[in-house]
């Protein structure tokens, strides 16, 4: 099977799985704990969203059973992905996705195992992002920074993730965009992303509000622009990057739900109507707010499309980024 | 000024009987945590998050640092009487304490790391309590060459560490290197040397090779036929259960080395404490007049890197506190902790939640004091299972080592992998390869290879980046020096070779 | 010839030869793979550069060992025959211990961990069959109730859910 197939073959499914309105009482309940996967350790941003999810449903009581985190880690989240295929049928797991279970299969010729296998079930939240830059440095809009870039090539440096990661992506898609380059410098973790950024040793990144929220407080580092349709309430000064003059496509980071391929239609029901009710609880909104979230609930079908289209945005903008795609 | 003050107020809130409760409680869950293989701190603090929520902040992050400080403080116990590391910070702690604990000095190497964790912890602490705000600007001035020039010291260290032969030294450190290639690069997203399994795209765990190599390999070696009758003599007086005064003399150095060395590679996100233990190790040795008895069962290879490990602690919430940068797993969670209590952590948060930094502060000097109350009646009863018949000790032993590389990942492979590198030790201990430099390798090479590719990324490939920085040409001599020396000293010894 | 031939041989049966010859050919693996991705790339290095590095010195050590143990076999001869005898039961507590690894995820923990613990009570450290099996059976339970239960540890299940 090529992977046009696959991608059908997931959209097929999601378009043919039962769309119930929220308020609905779903026939089929789980009669166990659910395993809710997380691909990484404990206090990994996965894990740490997966147990908000618990605490949220117990809180707001919305399941007759307990909802059980396991940590799945390997293969840079393939292991995770791997599991959710091989359980075929069974109503009784749901794992946290995130873009990585997006782009992991599209770079890696050792994950066999794509969202699209998978039964979609929820998106639930996108991460925003902001180009951020030192306080004291002598750009302050988007203009400037490219400017720079055009004008003295090499002496920009961006601090981030992964090549697939979203703050290369958006490096890619502004370049593209504005026929200049600069050189994206990887790091393991985010500290150490804004450590060099601090230290004075890139000159740009893109990092979440949550951990550049703090250094811009303190006046040690300032916004150029937010990554995403619009503007954040917490940064309601600072211009999308669409209104900062740099019409880009949008590549959202969310996270959501999927569950393993071939689960009856009732337990997708009962698992979209708990996400439903889910979202529009007080704990779950005071939790959306205080990490700096946007909502952004689909169900299980629109889960379905967002995948599909997002993979072959995705992979566009890799290969063209010079990134080597195996599928 | 400040600093009295506030540590005033911190005290204040500390020594609540409610917080001293909460800060035993974290400190033994900790100890627990550290002592048993399968259980490591930053799990055990996830899995405690939940409860958290009830209480205040200031108690919250008191119970779950006092868990992340009693980690430390428990994993060398299973060092010391098993060759099995309990946490990956207490790996070095092998090397010469199940030594000392087959000499039938195994209590004694106990007290020896608990009183050097609690003197370094305690240097740790003090460092983060005056010097935290300047100290965290050279957390900042250090990047990725001087990353590269603190690698490459390390690295000079093989030299130091080897056994006899420095050919075989140099290759199980080139060994160790490849085995940490292993998996994806994090620049390119290409996969190396996974033989296209999906089990190795994250590469191998560091825990893996470190027990495989130590702790099973260690087992094979014991029933080797000659070794087996002068295995673990059984102290019987109490005087063989705690360090003798000359024990405690030789270590004067080990805890100041340990204690520095600990905090400075604390404070910098990017090295973690088995890098800390490491270099405090190889220094110990550097500058030992008996290096050639390393590895045999000296105090100071105990002291050097269990205090290193501790006042590593202690710095690492330098960046986590004063910047709100964590600097790895288990201050990640403490960051995330904060974050849900409704603490920002961040440049402001000293300012913000004075009661929360100090608490935090004062609690750690209490939980360290209370660590080293709880841990030093613990080692007489710790030692008794050296009294454990073999026939009965050694499957123990392998047993814990299958727990604690199943729950790496929930991975059965792990514990196929764990055989192979049971085996590869053995091999390599029959061989005459000392199994060091590999750890070693395999704890540099990733974080060397970012930073030398990071640094010629951010000088667009001009290779002076590396030796023109102040602090990384430092290190560089530093490094330079380290070869030099102990490679001089080698030929002194051995003219012949 | 016949002398050379009987030195080569010797050297061929040598441990540490062996290591050497191992070690070169896993360099030569290291190398071969690092030529096949980019080593220096117009951002920086690319993934080949370090292990390309590492993988050349492995190559000119491990000849390096190869050589140098070829001109001290020359003078002494490697161990007395027969000393292959000490590393019996070592591997074979090894072999042991990568079967029970292997049919973990089969038959479970507490089975596999009871059968390399009678193992090694019975055979290696030769106790009579009563107390290795007494052994066997008490450190397999303590295990199941100190990790999974106690502690909540999870351990590979068989199919008896242990």
């Amino acid at each position: 099977m090529n992977r046009r197939d696959l991608i059908l073959g997931g959209a097929t499914l999601a378009a043919a799985s039962p769309i119930l309105a929220p308020t609905a009482r779903a026939a089929w309940q789980p009669t166990r704990p659910v395993e809710l996967v997380a691909h990484n350790g404990p206090g990994s941003g996965p894990d740490v969203f997966a147990r908000a999810i618990v605490t949220t449903i117990e809180q707001e009581k919305l399941s007759p059973v307990r909802f059980q985190v396991s940590n799945r880690v390997g293969g840079g989240g393939a292991t995770a992905m791997n599991y959710v295929v091989d359980k075929r049928g069974d109503p009784g797991v749901l794992s946290v996705w995130t873009s990585l279970w997006i782009s992991l299969p599209l770079v890696q010729a050792e994950a066999r195992s794509t969202v699209a296998d998978m039964t979609p079930v929820a998106r639930l939240v996108i991460e925003p992002a902001m180009v951020v830059v030192r306080a004291d440095s002598p750009f302050t809009t988007m203009k400037d920074l490219i400017e720079a870039a055009r004008q003295k090539p090499g002496t920009i440096r961006q601090s981030g993730g992964s090549v697939t990661a979203r703050d290369n992506i958006v490096r890619q898609l502004l370049m593209a965009a504005t026929g200049t380059r600069w050189a994206f410098i990887s790091f393991p973790a985010g500290s150490e992303r804004i450590a060099a950024l601090l230290g004075g040793h890139v000159e740009l990144m893109i990092a979440e509000p949550t951990e550049a929220g703090e250094q811009i407080r303190a006046g040690k580092l300032r916004a150029l622009a937010q990554v995403g349709e619009k503007r954040l309430a917490a940064f309601p000064d600072v211009p999308t990057l669409r209104e900062a003059g740099m019409p880009i496509a949008d590549v959202p980071q969310a996270r959501g739900f999927v569950a393993p391929p071939g689960i009856p239609a009732e337990a997708l029901a009962f698992y979209e109507d708990l996400f439903a009710r889910l979202v529009v609880s007080p704990t779950w909104r005071k939790y959306v707010i205080d990490n700096q979230f946007e909502e952004a609930h689909l169900n299980a079908s629109q889960t379905g499309a967002f995948f599909s289209e997002y993979q072959g945005r995705l992979r566009t903008i890799l290969q063209e980024g010079g990134v080597k795609v195996v599928r | 000024m400040d600093v009295i003050s506030g540590l005033q107020q911190g005290f204040g809130v500390a020594l609540m009987p409610m917080n001293l409760f909460w800060c035993f409680l974290g400190c033994f869950l900790g100890t627990i945590v550290g002592v048993l293989p399968g259980l490591g701190p930053a799990a055990t603090i996830a899995m405690l998050l939940p409860l958290t929520f009830g209480m205040d902040p200031a108690s919250g992050i008191i119970m779950l640092s006092g868990i992340y400080f009693g980690a430390k403080y428990g994993g060398s116990t299973t060092s010391i009487l098993l060759n099995i590391p309990g946490e990956a910070s207490s790996v070095v702690t092998c090397l010469d304490g199940y030594q000392m604990a087959r000499k039938g000095r195994g209590g004694a190497a106990l007290g020896i790391a608990a009183i050097a964790s609690f003197v370094a912890g305690t240097f740790g602490i003090v460092a983060l309590t005056v010097l935290a705000p300047p100290v965290a600007g050279f957390a900042l001035r250090f990047s990725s060459p001087e990353y590269f020039a603190l690698m490459a010291l390390g690295l000079s260290l093989v030299v130091v560490l080897g056994g006899d032969s420095l050919l075989k030294a140099i290759l199980s450190l080139l060994v160790g290197l490849w085995l940490t290639s292993i998996g994806t690069d994090l620049f390119t997203s290409q996969s190396r040397y996974t033989f296209g399994a999906v089990a190795l795209i994250s590469g191998i765990d560091f825990m893996l090779v470190a027990i495989g190599v130590f702790a099973v390999a260690g087992v094979l070696e014991s029933i080797h036929a000659k070794e087996e009758t002068k295995l673990l003599p059984v102290p019987r007086e109490m005087r063989n259960l705690l360090p003798s005064w000359a024990e405690l003399r030789a270590c004067r150095f080990a805890f100041l080395n340990g204690s520095v060395v600990g905090f400075i590679v604390g404070v910098l996100p990017g090295a973690g404490s088995s890098i800390a233990s490491f270099i405090a190790y190889g220094l110990e040795k550097a500058v030992s007049r008996h290096p050639e008895r390393f590895g045999t069962g000296v105090p100071e290879g105990v002291a050097a890197p269990e205090g290193a490990n501790n006042a590593d602690s202690g710095g690492a919430l330098v960046p986590l506190l004063t910047l709100g940068l964590p600097g790895g797993g288990t201050t990640a969670i403490l960051l995330s902790a904060l974050v849900l209590w409704g603490v920002k952590p961040g440049p402001l948060m000293m300012q913000d939640s004075p009661q929360v930094f100090w608490g935090l502060v004062a609690s750690l000097y209490i939980g360290n004091a209370m660590l080293l109350i709880l841990n030093l009646p613990l080692v007489p009863l710790f030692a008794q299972i050296l009294r454990i018949p073999l026939f009965v000790l050694f499957p123990v032993v392998l047993g814990l080592t299958i727990v604690g590389a199943y729950s790496i990942a929930d991975s059965a492979l792990n514990i196929v992998m764990l055989a192979g590198f049971g085996l590869l030790g053995y091999a390599m201990a029959r061989l005459d390869f000392p199994t060091a430099p590999l750890i070693l390798g395999f704890v540099l090479g990733d974080p060397m290879e970012r930073a030398v590719r990071q640094a010629l990324t951010m000088s667009q490939g001009d290779i002076a980046i590396l030796f023109s920085r102040p602090l990384s040409a430092t290190m560089l001599v530093c490094a330079a020096a380290v070869l030099v020396l102990s490679l001089a000293a080698r030929f002194r010894r051995r003219p012949s070779a | 010839m016949t002398h050379g031939g009987a030195a080569l041989g010797a050297l061929a049966r040598d441990g540490e030869a062996l290591a050497g010859a191992a070690l070169a050919a896993l360099g030569v693996h290291i190398v071969r793979q690092a030529l096949g991705w980019e080593i220096m790339g117009p951002d920086g290095p690319g993934p080949g550069f370090f292990p390309f590095g590492y993988g050349a010195l492995m190559i000119v050590l491990s000849l390096g060992l190869i050589v140098s143990r070829a001109r001290r076999a020359a003078i002494a001869p490697s161990a007395a025959p027969g000393a292959w005898r000490a590393h019996v039961r070592p591997l074979v507590t090894w072999a042991a211990f990568a079967l029970a690894a292997l049919l973990m995820p089969v038959i479970g923990f507490v089975p596999a961990f009871a059968g390399l613990t009678l193992f090694m009570a019975r055979f290696v450290f030769t106790r009579d069959w009563g107390s290795s099996l007494l052994v066997a059976a008490l450190c397999a339970l303590g295990f199941w109730i100190v990790f999974p239960i106690l502690l909540d540890v999870r351990l590979p299940a068989g199919p008896l859910g242990f």
